[in-house]
């Protein structure tokens, strides 16, 4: 009997091509997960409203050298020669950029895309994206798209909740504190150049672009906000930050 | 029987309030007007350029704000806020006495502004074209169906090109998908609209196997023309550009359907357009195209 393929989310908090030009290294993390010699990718930028300037920077940060890249249009269909859910099934690695989590998850559901896109997950495509396509895995996250901070359901593959540009933007991180005490499920939050890596629904590892990028599990813990910073590894070289203690946050 | 009409002009005092609804706390300006103060303008196909019929369509826009200096809004959602089209909105729109603005939804971090109560204080809603799908979605995430609806109430004239146009109705024939297919709309104005109607002939077939199915009016708009709705009901056809028209698609109840084309008044263009043919040379071309066909009957 064949074992169940590795299911593979790989969360940014901010970083990749998207916004660390020069700096491959997140994006080489991603397409060396694949196991391929030479990956099939297909970018998925309809929280940018499918921004011609942003397809463009894919291609060219993602060339034919090294992977097999396509994107997929939800707004030019008519003009896709392909079926979309096929397509998507048939990639190793489905790359989800930036921009609005709400306009981009109201267009998944009406194309469908949300089941194709667990259905994705499920055959060990591996599911990765920044900002918008970091909160987009997660039952709940965390979105300053709006101005101020706003609860969003995400697909809900992850079963945590979910922030990015965590250090760069401190109303997050009030906002989810007080959402934290109300219930909210343990979220997981990365800086800009920080990378949560989950199989399964489970976190294993934090892999950063730059020195200085971190990540974070916030969780409830008797009424108080118990904030753990998490262990990262450098993708530049091999030193690993071990894991510092974990430090008690007032209640909010 | 639709009347033709070339313009029409609504002054603020002919808008009479009906009803001040509690619920309107965003906006303080917006009251309900009545029924027939209400207008939807859904346009065949238009851009924002000089080509044959899009500056008498705009022209035409900008004379249905019930106001002298218009605060006209572009809504570019269908096709993802893309930069180009905002900026052709700004120059086509830039050389009148009027205030213009643009909601990009995909870029609201950078905006900050309330896009609820800026809609509810505008003259005029334009919505661009593109995925009528994802428009609709999109609307919908951000609560803003909900809004359209209100300003459609307060007496904001609402019109739209393309994905623009059939928002507004019961249900469009879309590419959204790939293949022209009949999805549903808000459902301001009963009955089914196809746009780009002769360019694209799947599309008319759509909306003729749309209207059968549905036993629902369909109307077919070309580029270059426009229905104009009054409250729900149609009021007047207008066109840009000789050709462009507006067609109702009826039900006898049962595979078949009927299509009229609506009376309607040319538009004046209100100078030549950059692919204006002119009188002579289009008759020595229609004369040349006869007597070819008069050598293929032989």
């Amino acid at each position: 009997m064949a074992t169940a393929p590795k299911r593979q989310i790989v969360t940014f908090g901010g970083g990749g091509f998207s916004m660390e030009a020069g700096n491959p290294l997140l994006d080489d993390f991603v397409l060396a997960l694949t196991g391929k010699r030479r990956p099939r990718v297909c970018f998925v930028p309809t929280a940018s409203g499918d921004a011609d300037h942003y397809i463009v920077r894919f291609y060219r940060a993602f060339g034919s050298d090294r992977c097999e890249p396509s994107h997929l249009s939800l707004f030019r269909r008519h003009r896709t020669p392909f079926d979309p859910s096929d397509h998507l099934l048939s990639r190793d690695l489905i790359y989800v950029g930036g921009g609005s989590v709400a306009s981009m998850l109201g267009v998944w559901r009406a194309h469908g895309i949300d089941r194709t896109l667990r259905a994705a997950w499920e055959r060990g495509i591996v599911l990765c994206g920044l900002s918008a396509g970091s909160l987009c895995w997660f039952a709940d996250g965390v979105s300053t798209f709006h101005g101020d901070p706003q609860r969003v359901a995400g697909l809900g593959l992850l079963p945590w909740s979910n922030t990015v540009h965590y250090s760069s933007e401190p109303a997050r991180r009030e906002a989810l504190h007080g959402w934290i005490l109300d219930g909210m499920p343990t979220a997981y939050a990365a800086d800009d150049g920080a990378a949560l890596h989950f199989v399964g629904t489970e976190f294993v590892q934090v892999v950063a672009s730059r020195k200085n990028a971190r990540a974070y599990r916030i969780e409830r813990r008797q009424r108080q906000v118990l904030t753990t910073q998490l262990g990262t590894r450098y993708l530049g070289d091999a030193e690993v930050v071990p894991l510092r203690r974990s430090e008690l946050a007032a209640e909010a | 029987m639709l009347e033709a009409t070339s313009g029409e002009r609504r002054t603020r005092a002919t808008a009479t309030p009906v009803a001040a609804e509690p619920g309107a706390g965003a906006a303080p300006g917006a009251v309900t007007v009545r029924e027939d103060q209400r207008l939807i303008l859904a346009l065949g196909g238009h851009e924002f350029s000089r080509r044959r019929g899009n500056e008498a369509l705009r022209d035409y826009v900008l004379a249905l704000a019930p106001a002298t200096r218009p605060r006209v809004c572009l809504l570019p959602t269908a096709s993802g806020d893309p930069h180009d089209q905002i900026a052709a909105f700004r120059r086509s729109m830039g050389g009148f006495d009027c205030e213009l603005s643009h909601v990009s939804l995909f870029r609201l971090e950078s905006e900050r502004v309330s896009v609820e109560k800026h809609l509810l204080t505008r003259d005029v809603i334009y919505v661009g074209g593109g995925s009528m799908v994802n428009l609709l979605a999109i609307w919908r995430a951000h609560s803003l169906d909900r809004v359209l609806r209100r300003a459609w109430e307060c007496g904001v004239v609402l019109c739209g090109q393309s994905a623009g146009a059939m928002c507004w109705f019961e249900a469009g024939v879309s590419r959204s998908a790939g293949a022209a297919s009949d999805v549903p709309g808000l459902g301001f104005v009963p009955g089914v609209l196809s746009v780009h109607y002769h360019r694209d002939p799947d599309r008319r077939r759509a909306l003729h196997a749309a209207v059968a199915r549905r036993r629902a009016t369909g109307y077919g708009v070309d580029d270059g023309a426009g229905l104009l709705v009054r409250g729900t009901s149609p009021a007047a056809a207008v066109s840009g550009r000789e050709g462009a028209g507006v067609w109702r698609v009826e039900t006898n109840g049962g595979e078949t359907v009927t299509e009229t084309p609506l009376a309607h008044a040319p538009i004046p263009d209100p100078r030549p357009a950059i692919d204006e043919v002119p009188a002579a040379v289009r008759e020595l071309r229609r004369v040349r195209e006869a007597r070819a066909r008069h050598r293929r009957l032989r």
